[in-house]
């Protein structure tokens, strides 16, 4: 038991309790480039949300209210809830070269920076402008995002799953259960143990006695 | 003479073997005449049938099935040979799995299973030819899927230990204090001897010496003084915070 620990421990990445987290991935090369073993960064205070009040999900529309993209509506690819950060499509862009090796210069990309959350406020649907949100309950007792300003609700935005799999058109392989069989019910609730409930069914007779142990 | 003798050995082997074997009826097996080229030992153990067990004192013939199957189940289907994605659904949740019978989650256990191994033959065979494995998260679904199995079939035993016999764990065990002064909690272990007789266990000390006694004292006021400066440390933490955000009361 203690063997599996030790190597579930080794296996599990280990940062320092002061490591700045950033865009990248902490065990990407880019990551560890900037953030090397031994760098201490000033820390950065985070105003801390509760996960139930987080308003902003992946796929909102949004518009930014100051910075270099000020007035612009964008939709949201990225969010980093521990540091408040909000990443948009193809705004608050500054360009990189990327890929370079030997002489080549390499690639002239637009690279997205991220956003403060307070920098950025949801759009109203239907009136497609910027409002405040709050967290309220429906009639039927559903928690729904509502705007403070019109009073309409914003529907919890459809974003693609990253394997690309569209659930609504999945077709079933042919190692995969269809969702009849997954869902049927076959359990009846007995006074028998998994393994005496097997036994029975396959006919296994066993008249061996235990024999005689002591635990301490 | 030796026919005899062999009889006897067989009739022997063959008692043995019968508490090991189902025993039936004597059939024909379809896999020698159909397999009597592939499967060599196959066409053996049909010649032992006909006439190796046929003894006097056993009339019933031993049947025992010969190998049908090769090594397939390792290998993923065929049409999936050479492909660099597959498709592969969602893992088995512990809603679906808490729905069925103990007997189909017996039965799910060993289907995972032999995909798993299909799994890890294939990623061990890409490692080795130093190709990309086609889809790994399979094997994390697959391995997703198995705890989750566990967790229900523990569910069960659980609750049905602890409305049988009122029992929390499965296996016994007590709170021990050891030789530097730290109680835990000893789980026990099965032994064939009683502890009186065991001479290793009774070398074990589970108790702390005169002279570490104090030491316990001090060790506990260090544990409480860490577990208050830590509460001091958040509750600092919270008001800075909330002082560097102010909480806004009026809405905008």
């Amino acid at each position: 038991m203690r063997l599996t620990a030790l190597l579930s421990m080794a296996a599990k990445a280990a940062f320092p309790h002061d490591y700045r987290y950033g865009t990248n991935r902490p065990w990407t090369i880019a990551a560890q480039r900037l953030n090397p073993p031994g760098k201490k960064r000033r820390k950065v205070f985070v105003e801390p949300i509760a996960n139930e009040d987080w308003h902003v999900l992946r796929g909102d529309t949004v518009e930014i209210l100051s910075g270099k993209d000020k007035g612009k509506q964008g939709k949201v690819a990225q969010v980093f809830r521990r540091r408040s950060w909000v990443i948009l499509e193809g705004l608050n862009t500054h360009y990189r070269y990327i890929g370079r090796s030997g002489d080549y210069r390499g690639t002239y990309i637009a690279s997205e920076a991220p956003l403060m959350l307070k920098d950025v406020t949801l759009i109203d649907p239907t009136d497609r402008k910027p409002t405040d949100i709050e967290w309220r309950y429906t009639e039927e007792g559903e928690r729904v995002r509502v705007s403070v300003r019109t009073g309409r609700i914003i529907p919890k935005p459809v974003y693609q799953r990253r394997d690309g799999i569209i659930p609504q058109q999945w077709k079933d392989g042919p190692k995969d259960t269809s969702p009849e069989d997954t869902l049927q019910k076959t359990f009846t609730p007995s006074l028998k143990t998994l393994e005496e409930e097997v036994m029975e069914k396959m006919n296994i007779q066993e008249d061996r006695r235990p024999r005689k142990s002591y635990w301490y | 003479m030796a026919a005899a003798v062999t009889s006897r050995l067989t009739a022997a082997v063959c008692r043995q073997f019968q508490r090991v074997v189902t025993v039936s009826s004597y059939t024909q097996p379809q896999c020698a005449t159909q397999a009597f080229s592939k499967f060599h030992s196959c066409q053996r153990r049909q010649t032992y049938d006909s006439w190796w067990f046929r003894s006097s004192t056993n009339n019933r013939a031993l049947h025992t099935s010969c190998v049908r199957e090769g090594l397939e189940d390792f290998f993923d289907l065929p049409e999936n040979w050479g492909e660099q994605t597959v498709k592969s659904g969602a893992p088995w949740t512990g809603k679906q799995l808490r729905v069925k019978s103990n007997e189909d989650l017996h039965k799910l256990w060993y289907v995972l299973l032999k995909e798993k191994n299909m799994l890890l033959t294939l990623e061990q065979e890409a490692k080795r030819q130093r190709l990309p494995m086609p889809s790994p998260e399979r094997l994390k679904k697959v391995e997703r899927s198995m705890k989750r199995l566990d967790t229900v079939v523990t569910e069960r035993e659980d609750s049905l230990r602890l409305l049988q016999t009122g029992q929390e764990r499965g296996r016994p065990g007590e709170w021990r204090r050891n030789v530097f002064g730290k109680t835990f909690w000893y789980r026990f272990k099965e032994h064939p001897i009683p502890w009186y007789l065991n001479s290793r266990y009774k070398r074990r000390r589970f108790f702390e010496p005169s002279h570490v006694a104090p030491y316990t004292r001090l060790s506990l006021e260090k544990y409480l003084r860490s577990k208050i400066r830590k509460e001091k440390r958040e509750k600092r933490n919270q008001k800075m915070l909330a002082a560097v955000f102010p909480k806004k009361t009026a809405l905008a």
